[in-house]
């Protein structure tokens, strides 16, 4: 076996500039499946809801981009529990958006800022994947918590959106705000979350409360309430450990009378999200079941040609083989391993070449769907490349490794002589 | 050595093809055998059979009826796996054309069979350098075919045909692409390898020059075969 993989490789030279083509479409496919699979895998991601850990959100009932007042928030995080049957959740966090501009002159993505308002103190354990950073990491965006706490201006950067925006820690920003319009705010960027923590390369925080002084001094300031300000959080979230807690709490929500105006609804975490990107469904879709499908199908077709004329220039060779002893299935596993060598190996590079490039270079793939605009490439990826250019290449090469197989050696030396 | 034990024993073998609809009879009941250790040179005009023939002694393909026994081997009966297998270690095959594999060195094309057989990397070394030693190829151990003159890669041929230690060496046409000097070489050798190594060696050919070297002529004639002829002729070499 380890003396047929040798021969494999020795084919591969054969034809150098076809093996190096064909690894090369292999690549740029692979680097397609792979940018898509990325966008896939984090929408899955997102809108699946974890099994013992049933996020709810409390949003506007009848507008999707509605907000609720301040008044909800007091008995939103207790879930609109009053007697004491009522269920209580576990963890609550509130969501407000804050964006703005640092240069109002110039809207430039390196000077625009997003930032989520919320309790900081909820972040490790309300936002996803915090909660499984290792202990140095943990220690460290606790600590950036605790500063925010006693700084109510104090904001946590991610640290591709700080390197962005050209700015240090410790730095001092201020934000001509775009979702609040009017509302400027003054910021201090006390850490950044770490780096373990990919999926927040861009995303920052800051303190509600700091969101709600702002307002409450813009209307004091001009004796007249901020448009925005009357209802400025976007929605609330709890977290319950299963989905009977889950239901009997959405059901106490929706018919709490303290909810009228607007009415609110309920929606487990992933579903929310995918209310959300309702909108892209059809892309989705067309992602899933026609792009990925359709680039797969190209790969096969291109491995397939390159290894079918492979096996036609070789009849004679594969005879001579054939006559030296090879059984059938020994030729077919020449053939099909010459393939599936380029496909996995080139599948593999590309993956890790997507990876380096995606997430080191580009700094992601820019699609801007509600409050992620760009996707990283995760590190799965490899696999996916090993076993994409490894099933293209096995699919691709399957039927010329088959008639290989059937070369029949008196047909290729019937010469008349 | 003439009342050897017979090697080749071909009893009644009918060959056909079928090109489209038509059956071109090749082979009609032919009959032969070959005594162990004998030099057989089979000769005939174009289209005769000799090939086919040659082919199905060397198991490379199967009779449309009648036998073909190996030494204890049936080999008329086996499968194509099967085939493969008794070739690795029974037959040798040189070809006019050499056929050497054009990515491998010399070393590399003689060790290609061996890599069918289970044998330490010290042994697989040993034989292919002692092969290629015994056709004078010593010094040419990692040049590619591309490198090497016809009458050279002939040799590597011949050696990648005994690597192996078979009994049976066959041989279509092996001196029908080389010049007057490579040719007699190379039947010179195939002489050492018969008288030496006590080497079976049946060889097709259209020179009567070649034919002179082995112990026995057989004359196949009639393109289409349509009567079987069989006509052999002793000549000493
Ligand atoms: N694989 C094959 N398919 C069809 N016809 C064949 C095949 N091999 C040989 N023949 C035919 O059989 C006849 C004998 O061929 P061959 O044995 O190669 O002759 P020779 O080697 O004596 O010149 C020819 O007519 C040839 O066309
Ligand atoms: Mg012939």
């Amino acid at each position: 076996m380890f003396q047929l993989t040798r021969l494999i490789i020795k084919n591969l030279r054969r034809n150098v500039l076809r093996t190096v083509l064909t690894a090369l479409g292999t690549m740029v496919l692979v680097l397609a499946v792979t940018s898509v699979w990325s966008v896939l895998d984090f929408i899955d991601n997102q809108t699946a809801d974890k099994a013992n850990d049933f996020k709810i959100l409390i949003s506007d009932k009848n507008n999707a981009q509605g907000r609720l007042p301040r008044s909800y928030m007091e008995s939103m995080r207790r879930g609109a529990a009053r007697g004491s049957d009522d269920v209580v959740p576990d963890d609550y966090m509130t969501w407000a958006f804050y964006g703005g501009t640092l240069d109002p002159t110039k809207s430039s993505r390196e000077n625009f800022l997003f930032l989520i308002a919320c309790e900081p103190e909820k972040a490790p354990t309300m936002l996803d994947d915090l909660d499984q950073l290792g202990t140095a990491d943990t220690a460290r965006l606790n600590a950036a918590i605790e500063k925010m706490r006693k700084q109510p201006n104090g904001i946590i950067m991610g640290h591709e959106q700080l390197k962005l925006m050209n700015k240090e820690v410790g730095g001092r920003i201020t934000v001509n705000g775009l979702t609040f319009k009017g509302l400027n705010l003054e910021f201090e960027i006390v850490d950044t979350f770490p780096k373990s923590a990919q999926r927040y390369g861009q995303t920052s925080i800051m303190n509600i409360e700091y969101l709600f002084q702002g307002i409450d001094e813009y209307d004091a300031k001009n004796k007249t309430k901020l448009a925005s300000g009357v209802a400025p959080i976007a929605f609330e979230m709890l977290k319950v450990k299963n989905r009977q807690d889950y239901e009997r709490l959405a059901a106490q929500i929706v018919n709490s009378p303290l909810y009228t105006s607007p009415a609110v609804r309920c929606e487990s975490g992933g579903s929310a999200v995918s209310t959300f990107l309702a909108s892209w469904k059809d892309i989705f879709w067309g992602m899933r079941w026609l792009l990925s499908p359709a680039i797969l199908v190209t790969l096969s077709l291109v491995i397939a040609n390159a290894i079918s004329i492979s096996v036609r220039e070789r009849h004679q060779e594969i005879a001579v083989l054939k006559v030296l002893g090879f059984r059938p299935g020994q030729v077919m596993f020449l053939i099909l391993g010459e393939a599936m060598l380029i496909g996995m190996v080139s599948g593999l590079i590309s993956a890790g070449f997507t990876i380096l490039f995606v997430n080191k270079f580009v700094g992601g793939i820019p699609i801007p769907i509600a409050w992620f605009d760009r996707f990283f490439i995760p590190q799965v990826a490899l696999l996916w490349g090993l076993g994409i250019g490894g099933v293209t290449a096995f699919l691709g090469s399957i039927l010329p490794a088959w008639s290989a197989r059937g070369v029949r050696v008196a047909d290729v030396f019937a010469k008349v002589t | 050595m003439a009342e050897a034990e017979a090697i080749v024993r071909v009893n009644g073998v009918h060959k056909y093809f079928t090109r489209g609809s038509e059956r071109v009879d090749v082979l009609q009941g032919l009959s032969l055998s070959v005594p162990n250790g004998e030099f057989l040179a089979l000769m005939g005009p174009s289209g005769s059979g000799k090939t086919t023939l040659l082919n199905l002694i060397a198991g490379l393909d199967t009779p449309s009826s009648g036998e073909v026994w190996i030494g204890s081997d049936l080999i008329s009966k086996m499968s194509e796996s099967q085939l493969a297998t008794w070739r690795t270690r029974n037959v040798g095959f040189i070809f006019q054309f050499y056929h050497l594999l054009a990515v491998l060195t010399a070393y590399e094309n003689v060790e290609l069979p061996l890599l069918l057989l289970s044998m330490s990397a010290a042994e697989r070394k040993q034989r292919v350098l002692t092969a290629l030693d015994l056709v004078g190829l010593s010094d040419r151990l990692h040049h590619r075919p591309g490198q090497l003159s016809g009458g050279q890669q002939q040799r590597v041929g011949i050696a990648r045909a005994i690597v192996t230690d078979p009994t049976l060496i066959v041989a279509d046409e092996p001196t029908g692409d080389l010049d007057a000097k490579s040719a007699d070489d190379i039947l010179h050798l195939m002489g050492e390898l018969q008288r030496e190594l006590q080497k079976t060696i049946i060889m097709v050919t259209h020179d009567p020059k070649a034919a002179e070297r082995a112990g026995r002529t057989l004359h196949l004639e009639k393109g289409k075969l349509v009567h079987e002829e069989r006509r052999s002729k002793a000549t000493a070499s």
